[in-house]
């Protein structure tokens, strides 16, 4: 995949505060890429730098067509912003119809003007909202309203789609219904977009890639599934929403693989941290088998007899909590936790293979 | 009590006879408050918009006098453009004292701070994501802020409706800078306000009753004309009629 857009040293400070350090990154042409991050960790101030509505304090982009923010012209600008469209968490739609407000941005860029009424029609037919073309925008249900604005931006044909939380203040059948107008249309149109939100779970059927922003530091980049398998930090890890994200010391380590001690009970694991590191481990509860008594474990290396001391149902998964010298989680299916007979107070033995034992670099509390 | 219903009936007769002298005061009230309003627009809106859109050195301090404008009392801005256009002051050169343009003068000056300050208030309260969404969709500085403008054509006529309001019921500055004159028998600087004062201190209550009750009726149907274009009725209904009588034609056709 090409570069399509080169972020290096992205800095930016509001007042003397730094708000921004991403470093650097890459977008790849026609890829949709998924900024998340908490609430004030720099997202939006990202996305107004890339649309290049706020200049940043330090740091370089440079564009699919070469050129570069240090030394944009007046001219250049133009013609760069007039190839981002950004849609923002609230619709911000205009006092008139709902055709005026698809025709903004074509009106805004001098498109004639049988030309623009062909385009906004043409959209207005892709997302389905031509019978609401001449209503008022602002007596539009959320949903509508913000299927209104995705059309706005992308009537345009903008080469890069910017997206801040377009979801934020939808219902759930709305949310459900624009995300896959969103994936369906950028996918269709070949527009490479950047979305943020701090909802991760909204981005993962439509992101090819996943970048985790906090505290205005750029984490980690990649695919969702690496991402979410492999959190390089301990924060990315808590913000992803692990729930197994324990503390250890490694006791022993030979060739890639190591004793970790946690609480006084040993594991094993991938891990070239020296003995006497302290570390965090995640394992990740759907990774965690259950096994009723000793039973047959396999090939895996960790054995941990364990006694159940919660049941949660959560819809077709059972959560189970264990004890097993430290607490521990397991998903597992309502059809095993019937098998097994998995009840409070229940002895089972939890069984975990090496490599599903992510070991990341310790950060120790107000780091 | 008899003494005003004989003004009053008298007032009405005189208002329907057309009597020119009337007339031509009530038109020349009308000239010089449009053309104040419209200028005080011409600064105050951009005034207005500028100092709640961008953040300058000295911004406080405009906004305080704008404010402090808002309340200027008319007798002191007389009193200073008098000053001002007097023929030893520092614009005397213009000649422009008791002249018509002296009366335009000090009524852009008490109405454009009202004008500058409603707008001000009205653009501080939009959603200031509204003008980045503008930009982000390909508007400028100024086609971002027009685009803000007509978002709250509301207040903006508002405070027009506050402006001409102002201007067209003041009596000082009319009276100190224009001098209520007539030229050749004809009124030239003779406002409907001041116009009205004059008959009052010469005891003629029937023409001041008339000209009041047509200031009165101005001030009203002006108002609620701004009022109809501010609710969206008066431009709206005809286009909504004329939709109407197009898509009833549109259904008869195949039939």
């Amino acid at each position: 995949m090409s570069s399509f857009l080169r972020v290096e040293g992205l800095q930016h400070a509001y007042g003397g505060r730094q708000v921004l350090d991403v470093g650097s990154f890459e977008l790849g042409e026609g890829e949709i890429i998924a900024i998340v991050g908490p609430n004030g960790s720099g997202k939006s101030t990202l996305l107004r730098i890339l649309n290049l509505l706020e200049e940043p304090t330090a740091g370089e982009l440079t564009f699919w067509n070469g050129v570069r923010l240090s030394t944009m012209t007046r001219q250049e600008k133009k013609e760069l912003s007039g190839k981002m469209a950004m849609i923002f968490q609230e619709p911000l739609l205009f006092k008139r119809t709902v055709r005026a407000n698809v025709a903004y941005g074509l009106k805004m860029h001098r498109v004639a003007k049988e030309e623009r009424n062909r385009k906004v029609q043409e959209i207005m037919e892709r997302l389905d909202i031509e019978e609401l073309a001449e209503r008022d925008a602002m007596t539009l249900s959320g949903g509508e309203a913000q299927k209104v604005t995705l059309g706005r931006a992308l009537v345009l044909e903008p080469r890069l789609l910017l997206m801040d939380e377009p979801l934020a203040s939808l219902d759930v059948p709305a949310r459900k219904s624009l995300r896959a107008d969103i994936s369906r249309l950028v996918k269709e149109m070949g527009v490479t977009a950047v979305y943020v939100t701090h909802d991760y779970h909204e981005v993962l059927e439509i992101a090819d890639r996943l970048a985790v922003l906090l505290d205005g530091e750029l984490q980690q980049v990649g695919k969702p599934t690496e991402v979410f398998g492999r959190p390089a930090t301990e924060g990315v890890a808590e913000f992803l929403g692990a729930e197994n994200l324990l503390e250890g010391e490694v006791s022993a380590c030979r060739q890639g693989m190591a004793d970790l001690d946690i609480a006084g009970i040993n594991i094993e694991a991938l891990c070239e941290e020296p003995p006497g590191s302290r570390v965090k481990v995640l394992i990740h509860p759907e990774e965690v088998v259950l096994l009723a008594g000793s039973g047959d474990a396999g090939s895996a290396r960790n054995r941990l007899p364990a006694r159940v001391s919660d049941v949660k149902a959560l819809g077709a998964l059972v959560k189970v909590d264990l004890d097993c010298g430290f607490p521990l989680i397991a998903y597992i299916t309502l059809a095993s936790r019937e098998e097994m007979g998995i009840e409070r107070g229940r002895r089972v033995t939890a069984v975990i293979k090496a490599t599903s034992i992510h070991v990341l670099p310790y950060v120790g509390p107000g780091a | 009590m008899g003494d005003i219903w004989e003004g009053l009936v008298e007032a009405v007769k005189l208002i329907f006879s057309f009597d020119p002298y009337v007339m031509r005061i009530t038109l020349f009230t009308l000239y010089v408050c449009a053309i104040a309003t419209f200028f005080g627009m011409l600064i105050g809106v951009p005034l207005g918009s500028v100092l709640a859109l961008y953040r300058f050195h000295g911004r406080k301090f405009m906004v305080t006098l704008v404010n402090a404008g808002m309340g200027l009392p008319p007798v002191v801005v007389g009193l200073f453009i008098y000053l001002l256009l007097k023929r030893r002051g520092p614009l005397g050169f213009l000649g422009w004292l008791y002249t018509p343009r002296a009366i335009i003068l000090a009524q852009i000056v008490l109405a454009m701070p009202l004008i500058a300050g409603i707008t001000m208030a009205a653009m501080q309260n939009v959603n200031p994501k509204l003008r980045l969404q503008s930009k982000s969709l390909g508007a400028g500085e100024v086609r971002s802020t027009l685009t803000l403008l007509r978002e709250n054509r509301l207040s903006l006529v508002a405070a027009v409706i506050a402006g001409f309001g102002g201007i067209i019921s003041e009596v000082g500055a009319a009276m100190i800078v224009g001098g209520n004159l007539l030229v050749n028998g004809e009124p030239y600087t003779r406002t409907l306000t001041t116009a009205t004062v004059l008959e009052i201190s010469k005891g003629n209550s029937t023409s001041a009753i008339a000209l009041g009750l047509i200031l009165l009726a101005i001030t009203f149907i002006l108002v609620w004309v701004m009022t109809l274009i501010q609710q969206g009725t008066l431009l709206n209904h005809p286009a909504r009629l004329a939709r109407s009588l197009m898509s009833r034609r549109r259904k008869e056709e195949p039939a």
